[in-house]
């Protein structure tokens, strides 16, 4: 295995760590939230902008023990998630 | 698409109804295990096999379509609306696929095994319907599908290779019946070669680069060696029609080099999948996903060395047989004891938002035992291939439908939970 490099846009704000996908293609969106969330020694909030719903994420934020939930909010076409490690 | 479903990202229209890819799956695994059982009572010929009617061609098609076709419908339909973004514009026709295709697979199959050319027939003419609409809405998805071009190109060679494969079967199964054709062989090589390569080897190569980095979880693949690979795979298949058309023997030997390239420009992909993958274990599934590639590996260099006049015995069947069940049975295998947990949980997250654990869902026991009883029998039939010993392949047979059965026990198990 190679040395990772961060995938995607990610910046730290006042609501929570911030992630953008938007832009990447199959299946590097998914790729890159995992990355975070396997960096992450907290709890989330975690923000994620995505450009659809991510699916195929779901079963493996399950499998790490951290949940989904989609908010409004955003730009035109863009989809929003809250993720957080479940208690 | 209402405001509600804009809110989802379009979701719950890339996810088709579990019943749709799971009923392809479940079919899937009933002819893996007819396959084994069909190849022991074929065992006495298939050493020798070089076409015609018979339980080897019988057995034969009981594997690429029942499990290998089968599989891959199952897949696309799940799979290519996420890949694309491009929902399936109605569901009702992919549940009309199968209800012609599995039928039809089961008739045709039975046909072939010295059954009444009417079975011939309505079997052969519900798989090619089955087949061909199965093409028209693959067809219709990668036309709306703005990205992932290095899938759509394999995705639109597959569809070709498709209407050819299933244009010479046609051919293929009124001469069975009549016997008009001179060179009814070339026709069923051109037809193999479609099939196996252009078609189904269009479709590993083409789903790979996403279903593997998916699995893995490692970076997207580069693009250029995705270009190489594609350009390889559909100059061999090419190729290799050329040369059955004009008899020309080295063209043949050139499309064996392109075929070999192909392969190699894949494995390499795969490789660099692997090394940058985030999933540090990567499961029992990938042993046997590896193992597959390692047998295209061997199989394309058996293949190669054959044309080439090397004296293998029995090496076309070899070769056949390391292809059809060393590669792309092994592969799909691998692949679907990794999707069907997958889908399954994600289906579990769409019906109550709480996704069930993948690793609840996967019952290892008797995927250990089909992974053991798999790499068994490929190592006894080919050695029956290679020795001319039909009792080699009988043992290989039970041992394949051992593990037949055993994934069957996997796959019960799991929709039962669904």
């Amino acid at each position: 295995m190679v040395e990772e490099e961060t995938i995607g846009k990610v910046w730290q704000a006042d609501d929570g760590l911030h992630i953008d996908v938007r832009g990447l293609e199959a299946p590097e969106p998914m790729v890159a939230i995992l990355q975070q969330i396997e960096k992450t020694t907290g709890d989330g909030p975690m923000i994620v902008h995505h450009f659809c719903a991510p699916i195929y994420l779901y079963p493996e934020l399950a499998e790490r023990g951290w949940g989904h939930r989609i908010v409004p909010g955003g730009d035109l076409g863009e989809v929003r998630l809250i993720l957080r490690r479940k208690p | 698409m209402s405001s509600a479903a804009l809110f989802l990202g379009g979701a719950k229209d890339r996810l088709l109804p579990a019943s749709i890819p799971f009923r392809f799956f479940a079919t899937a695994t009933v002819f893996h295990i007819l396959f084994w059982i069909v190849l022991f009572f074929a065992a006495q010929d298939v050493p020798t096999f070089t076409g015609g009617p018979g339980l080897v061609l019988s057995a034969i098609h009981l594997a690429t379509l029942g499990v290998l076709a089968m599989t891959a419908m199952g897949a696309a339909f799940q799979l290519l609306p996420v890949a694309t973004r491009q929902p399936l514009v109605h569901v009702w026709p992919a549940r009309l696929c199968f209800w012609l295709f599995a039928p039809g697979t089961a008739v045709l199959a039975y046909g072939m095994a010295q059954g009444p050319a009417i079975a011939l027939y309505l079997g052969g003419g519900a798989v090619s319907a089955g087949l061909l609409l199965f093409a028209v809405l693959t067809a219709d998805n990668l036309r709306r599908a703005g990205s992932l071009p290095i899938v759509a190109a394999h995705g639109w060679l597959s569809l070709v290779a498709l209407a050819g494969f299933v244009t010479l079967a046609v051919i293929l199964i009124f001469d069975l019946d009549m016997g008009f054709l001179e060179n009814h062989q070339s026709f069923a090589v051109g037809h193999m070669v479609l099939a196996t390569f252009g078609f189904m080897g269009a479709l590993i190569f083409g789903f790979s680069p996403i279903l593997i980095p998916m699995f893995a979880l490692s970076r997207a693949l580069p693009a250029r060696l995705g270009w190489v690979e594609f350009s390889l795979l559909g100059g061999a298949v090419g190729l290799a029609l050329v040369a059955l058309i004009t008899g020309v023997w080295a063209v043949m030997i050139l499309a064996a080099a392109c075929g070999l390239g192909a392969s190699g420009s894949y494995l390499w992909m795969m490789r660099g999948a692997l090394q940058s993958r985030m999933r540090k274990r990567l499961g029992p599934s990938f042993i046997i996903i590896r193992t597959s590639w390692a047998l295209l590996a061997i199989g394309m260099l058996v293949g190669a060395v054959v044309l080439a006049g090397a004296p293998i015995p029995n090496g076309i069947t070899l070769f056949g047989f390391l292809t059809l069940a060393g590669w792309q049975l092994t592969f799909l295998m691998g692949i679907l004891q990794r999707i069907m947990p997958f889908l399954a949980s994600m289906h579990a997250a769409g019906n109550s938002g709480k996704p069930a654990l993948m690793s609840e869902l996967t019952a290892q026991t008797p995927l250990n035992i089909h992974t053991v009883a798999h790499f068994g029998a490929l190592v006894f039939c080919s050695a029956g291939i290679v020795m001319n010993a039909p009792l080699l392949i009988s043992i290989g047979a039970i041992a394949g439908a051992i593990g037949a059965v055993s994934f069957g026990v996997f796959a019960l198990l799991l929709i039962r939970k669904l």
